[in-house]
């Protein structure tokens, strides 16, 4: 936990954050080692000894017979719309120990509530495999006798539930040790650690750039795929895609609740009962409804309308003062107002507001390339274009750290008449100039 | 309460210095005895400022302790020599400012620390100037930003 610079100072005490980090791992490692031991007491442990330590005799069917929890606790009344619950039941005879036991039962779980469930069916046929008078294996607890099951086995299902203490143990053990591993250390200390535990781990080397230029990104992206008129087909920011998803997600959630208060204020015209209060309430979400509807299909439609956009250069990364030539190709069919192509810098700032992350960028250059009117696409002859890409001398290079990004990138961007403007970007990575690697 | 006194010194001090050049130096402790002293962290590195949250990368680092093998006192002079990195380059951006600098940090045996830094400037990155209007509000730079040339320090 690093506190926000604000001058000289940071904001908060390193120690405190380092206790209350501290506490926060240490409540999810006791929460998440609680349940664990909730758990294996009461699911994994009895199944296992039932498997492996309980001893098996034979027994007699003196009965069966599907049990309701109301037979146990005359007290318990269960709520009016609760549906009944059943478990099977075995009455059964055997021996154990010289003594004869007579015991209402079925498997390990049979004295708790998991035992019951509302699919009567189920539990009829699993009560099937047993006639009374048949005889049986049984499976007695050695310290106990009187705890005898006729059905042995794993609830696999419940097992499922092994994985969430788990998560809780591994987030809160891992934390806590990171914790106390850092504790007391200056934050350079912490820092120059974990850079040098980057190092080793080789799926984090991207997030420090490479070890000729740390902090710059990596262009493996941009240079693994061959162009056909240039040497390099760059790939385009999908973060633009992302977009479309998360409006999409947000168009799902929000119409299906509006929905289901929708179906009731509609249902309740048709009976001719009608819930205007309910009525106008639901209209102004539902108005807010459609306005995310359109504006999801107009994003679609500006994404999928507008043909493929292309775009090669001729080496990759950049360098300062470096003179490169790019191509680009735009499909569809459709007459494009006016196409452009700019070479862009802008600068990402990551920060947090409360419980918020924000982001905030600033263009600081901007050089167009390219630009072209009335631009006519046909599905047989997309634009093309072939044109030159200057990188000013003095610039400052690609620079990615957790927070903050000098982000370059190629941006086409096409003005349609009657539709929203298209934007599609292609980023690019410049390095900084060294004395020995001028372009 | 002994405050110590952190001196920093950059050899060859020039405007801007150059990727890959090699950047020496000297620090000395001051005004506390050896025998108050922890330890203490050398450091090579940069850091943002403005509008992002902090970032911070160390290009070298080195702790000396009281209990190292080194008989030499931890307030003596004590020389550095680091080899600069080709990047991030210094840079005064709208939003990110990137500074370099020396840190020294000194650990009492209180268990308090102070630190003191000298900044220097690696490359030269022109100032970054908005050409366009950003899509949010773009906030004046920081006032805490630091001169080059100016050594400052701090109590954690």
């Amino acid at each position: 936990m690093y506190g926000k610079k604000r001058g000289h100072r940071r904001t908060g005490s390193r120690t405190w954050g380092s206790l209350g980090e501290a506490l926060f791992f240490g409540f999810f490692l006791v929460l998440g080692s609680l349940f664990l031991a909730g758990l294996l007491n009461m699911l994994v442990v009895p199944e296992w000894r039932v498997n492996h330590e309980f001893i098996e005799t034979q027994g007699t069917v003196l009965m069966t017979r599907l049990g309701e929890p109301e037979d146990h606790e005359p007290d318990d009344e269960p709520a009016d719309d609760a549906p009944p619950l059943y478990r099977p039941e075995v009455l059964i005879e055997y021996r154990a120990g010289g003594k004869t036991y007579q015991e209402k039962t079925y498997d390990i779980h049979f004295h708790s509530d998991r035992a019951f469930t509302a699919d009567r069916d189920a539990q009829a046929e699993a009560l099937a495999a047993f006639e009374e008078g048949e005889k049986i294996a049984v499976w007695y607890d050695p310290a106990d006798p009187q705890t005898v099951v006729v059905v042995r086995g794993y609830t696999w299902l419940l097992w499922i539930l092994l994985l969430l203490p788990v998560a809780f143990i591994l987030i809160g053990g891992v934390g806590l040790v990171l914790t106390l591993f850092h504790w007391g250390k200056s934050i350079e200390h912490r820092v120059a650690t974990t850079q040098m535990a980057s190092r080793l781990n080789p799926l984090k080397e991207a997030k420090q750039g490479g070890v000729e230029f740390p902090f710059v990104p990596q262009d493996s992206n941009l240079t693994n795929s061959p162009g056909t008129r240039l040497k390099y087909r760059l790939p385009i920011d999908l973060s633009r895609g992302w977009r479309l998803v998360a409006i999409l997600a947000a168009c799902l959630f929000w119409n299906s609740i509006v929905a289901v208060f929708a179906v009731i204020a509609v249902n309740s015209h048709l009976a001719g009962r009608p819930e205007w209060l309910l009525t106008l309430f639901v209209l102004p979400f539902a108005a807010v409804g459609l306005a995310i509807i359109y504006f999801f299909v107009r994003e679609v439609l500006v994404v999928t309308a507008v043909g493929p956009t292309q775009l090669e250069i001729s080496d990759h990364p950049l360098r300062p003062g470096g003179r490169y030539h790019a191509y680009v190709s735009q499909g569809g069919r459709l007459t494009i107002n006016s196409l452009d192509l700019s070479l862009v810098c802008d600068e990402v700032a990551t920060y947090r507001q409360g419980t918020d992350t924000r982001t905030e960028q600033a263009c600081v250059y901007s050089q167009p390339l390219l630009h072209r009117q009335q631009v006519e696409l046909l599905p047989q002859a997309a634009f093309e274009e072939q044109l030159d890409v200057e990188i000013p001398a003095e610039c400052m290079h690609s620079f990615k750290a957790d927070h903050n990004e000098v982000r370059w990138r190629l941006l086409v961007r096409g003005d349609i008449a009657g539709w929203p403007p298209f934007e599609r970007s292609f980023p690019v990575v410049v390095v900084p100039l060294l004395a020995g690697n001028q372009p | 309460m002994k405050v110590p006194l952190v001196s920093i010194k950059i050899d060859n001090r020039q405007a801007a210095h150059v990727p890959g050049e090699t950047l020496s130096g000297e620090y000395q402790i001051d005004a506390v005895e050896a025998a108050e002293l922890d330890a203490i962290e050398l450091s090579v590195l940069w850091y943002s400022e403005g509008k992002g949250d902090e970032d911070l990368g160390v290009h070298h680092f080195e702790r000396r302790t009281d209990e190292d093998e080194d008989p030499t006192p931890l307030t003596e002079l004590r020389k550095f020599s680091v080899t600069l990195p080709n990047s991030p380059l210094s840079y005064e951006g709208v939003l990110i400012k990137l500074r370099w600098c020396v840190r020294v940090r000194v650990f009492l045996k209180s268990g308090r620390n102070h630190f003191a830094e000298l900044p220097f400037r690696l490359g030269t990155a022109p100032e970054g100037r908005l050409v366009a209007p950003p899509l949010e509000t773009v906030e004046e730079p920081s006032p805490a930003a630091v001169t080059d040339g100016a050594a400052r320090g701090g109590v954690d």
